[in-house]
């Protein structure tokens, strides 16, 4: 005799069936119940989304996937905006087509990743402010300016020799902005500017710029202006705002010159335009 | 236990293992007897009360068997209502003493400058670094098995994984670090590849190269388990020496 029979009830038939029965009533609804709650949770409500290409800063060193999207810049009385263009239906989305006669579309959905898809600023049909406005507090030259100012041309002109210490002087000035806020200049998506003479040369072609694909070269060229040129400033990564010349250790992982993120060493090559393709995030449905 | 049970020598790992070497040399139990004072009281003490308890068992006609658990109402659920009283009265307490500080809310346009989880995960987050470790392969034409975060989430399971079987190894009888120093040096380079991998998940604060902290990273661990073994295998020699003298002076060979 076993030491514990008496511990349990005796298995039966009756108590097989009933066993049975609850058993499978219990397993049946936990699966009803988790279809039902993923099926709440993940509703695939959004608009626009979907594989994408785009003209990206490239990424040359650490885990992020892509590289950043350049947006097209457009200077207006020495004011610097972000190009954005008109809703298109069909596209359901902000559309460009055949940027500038580069071949490439230029689109809202280039900027459809990291949750600022789920922002108001890059709704296409809403109506933004385009400046860029002044983002004090990565760089200590725009602690001069006001913050939400927009940035002009003439705060550049030491582009030539700018430097702050990180890596080497002369590549160029960068400038923190915000781009497509509301009415009140807040909500906007995290933007670097660079004015550089380097992008002068890639919107001609010159020198080591010559062997650009040539879309690439006529997008840069259309999409930059006086040596402008400007990314949405979110790692493709983990969502970070990385940052041109903003760290002290970017020397140890080869990004002094070149845009780095502090979160996982991720490096973007301001001067290397590249094509690539994303999967573009749904934006969630506009309810009004 | 029973009396035939002291001369009973058990090999199934019951009991307490303790044989006197001849009958000369006194049994723990005569040692226990034989002492004095309030030791010699203790030991009487409980000999009495186990006794007593065992002539109890010995005369009820209940049938012995493990207690299953307490009923739940009242003992376990009495208790359950102490405890989470207790612990809910700590947290009002703690909330109401300590009002916490409601800063900001974040500002997604704007990371800092040092962005780390917290200390006591380090190791993980190292683990999600391990991107050059993730080979490319030829037959995939030059281009990874897998992406490297996929990886780095892999690395987790691994070493979690392992950490999870330790319990379910048999590690044996030995007791100290010089009785195995094999795997005394396992576990030393396990801990050691904690505190590297550590700093490899700071390697952007860690003044060095970054390179080089990824070569000391899995370097260092494999340097520290053969000191430890060389270290461990001295000092067994050492012990054995020891041992071996004052058995010679004992008893001296024939």
């Amino acid at each position: 005799m076993p030491l514990d029979e008496d511990k349990y009830p005796a298995e039966t038939g009756r108590r097989r069936f009933v066993k049975g029965v609850v058993g499978s009533a219990a397993l049946s609804s936990v699966g009803v119940g988790g279809a039902a709650a993923v099926d709440a949770t993940t509703d695939a409500a959004g608009e626009g989304g979907g594989t994408t290409p785009f003209v990206a800063v490239e990424n040359t060193a650490g885990p992020a996937p892509r590289g950043m999207p350049i947006i097209p810049i457009e200077i207006n009385g020495g004011e610097i905006s972000g190009l954005w263009p008109d809703y298109d239906e069909n596209a359901g989305a902000a559309l460009a087509s055949d940027f500038g006669g580069s071949g490439i579309d230029y689109s809202s959905q280039w900027f459809q990743y990291c949750g600022i898809q789920s922002t108001e600023a890059v709704y296409p049909q809403s109506e933004r402010n385009n400046t860029f406005l002044n983002d004090t507090g990565t760089f200590s030259w725009q602690g001069e300016y006001d913050s939400g100012e927009p940035i002009t041309v003439d705060m550049f002109e030491d582009y030539q020799d700018w430097g702050n210490g990180i890596g080497d002087s002369g590549v160029g000035k960068p400038a923190s902005a915000v781009w497509r806020t509301n009415s009140e200049g807040k909500n906007g998506a995290p933007v670097q500017i660079i004015r550089s003479v380097e992008v002068e040369k890639m919107a001609n072609g010159e020198g080591e710029y010559a062997n650009l694909p040539g879309n690439v070269q006529s997008f840069v060229s259309e999409a930059t202006d006086q040596g402008f040129i400007a990314w949405l400033n979110k790692c493709t990564h983990f969502c970070c705002v990385p940052g041109f010349k903003t760290q002290e250790g970017s020397a140890n992982f080869g990004g002094a010159n070149a845009i780095y993120c502090q979160c996982h060493q991720s490096v973007y090559d301001p001067f290397s335009p590249v094509q690539s393709t994303f999967v573009a995030l749904p934006r969630p449905p506009k309810t009004e | 236990m029973s009396d035939n049970d002291t001369d009973d020598v058990r090999t199934d790992g019951s009991g307490t293992g303790i044989v006197s070497p001849d009958d000369e040399t006194p049994a723990w139990s005569e040692r226990k007897e034989r002492t004095q004072g309030l030791s010699r009281l203790t030991y009487e003490y409980f000999e009495r009360a186990r006794r007593e308890d065992q002539d109890l068992r010995q005369q009820s006609d209940y049938v012995e068997r493990d207690v299953l658990a307490f009923p739940a109402w009242p003992h376990e659920m009495m208790r359950n209502i102490a405890l989470t009283s207790f612990f809910v009265g700590m947290i009002l307490f703690v909330s109401a003493t300590l009002p916490p500080e409601m800063p900001n809310p974040a500002n997604s346009g704007v990371t800092p400058a040092i962005i780390l989880p917290d200390w006591y995960l380090y190791w993980s987050f190292g683990l999600l670094k391990l991107g050059p470790l993730n080979p490319e392969l030829s037959i995939l034409g030059g281009s990874k098995l897998m992406a490297d975060r996929t990886y780095g989430v892999l690395a987790n399971v691994v070493v979690v994984g392992f950490v999870a079987i330790v319990p379910f190894l048999n590690k044996g009888s030995a007791r100290r670090p010089v009785e195995q120093p094999f795997w005394a040096a396992v576990g030393m380079s396990g801990v050691i590849f904690s505190l590297t991998i550590a700093a490899l998940s700071i390697k952007n604060l860690v003044p060095m190269d970054s390179h080089l902290l990824f070569d000391l990273t899995f370097l260092v661990p494999i340097v520290s388990a053969t000191i430890t073994y060389a270290v461990l295998k001295t000092m067994r020699e050492g012990y054995m020496f020891d041992l071996n003298r004052r058995y010679y002076r004992l008893r001296p060979p024939k």
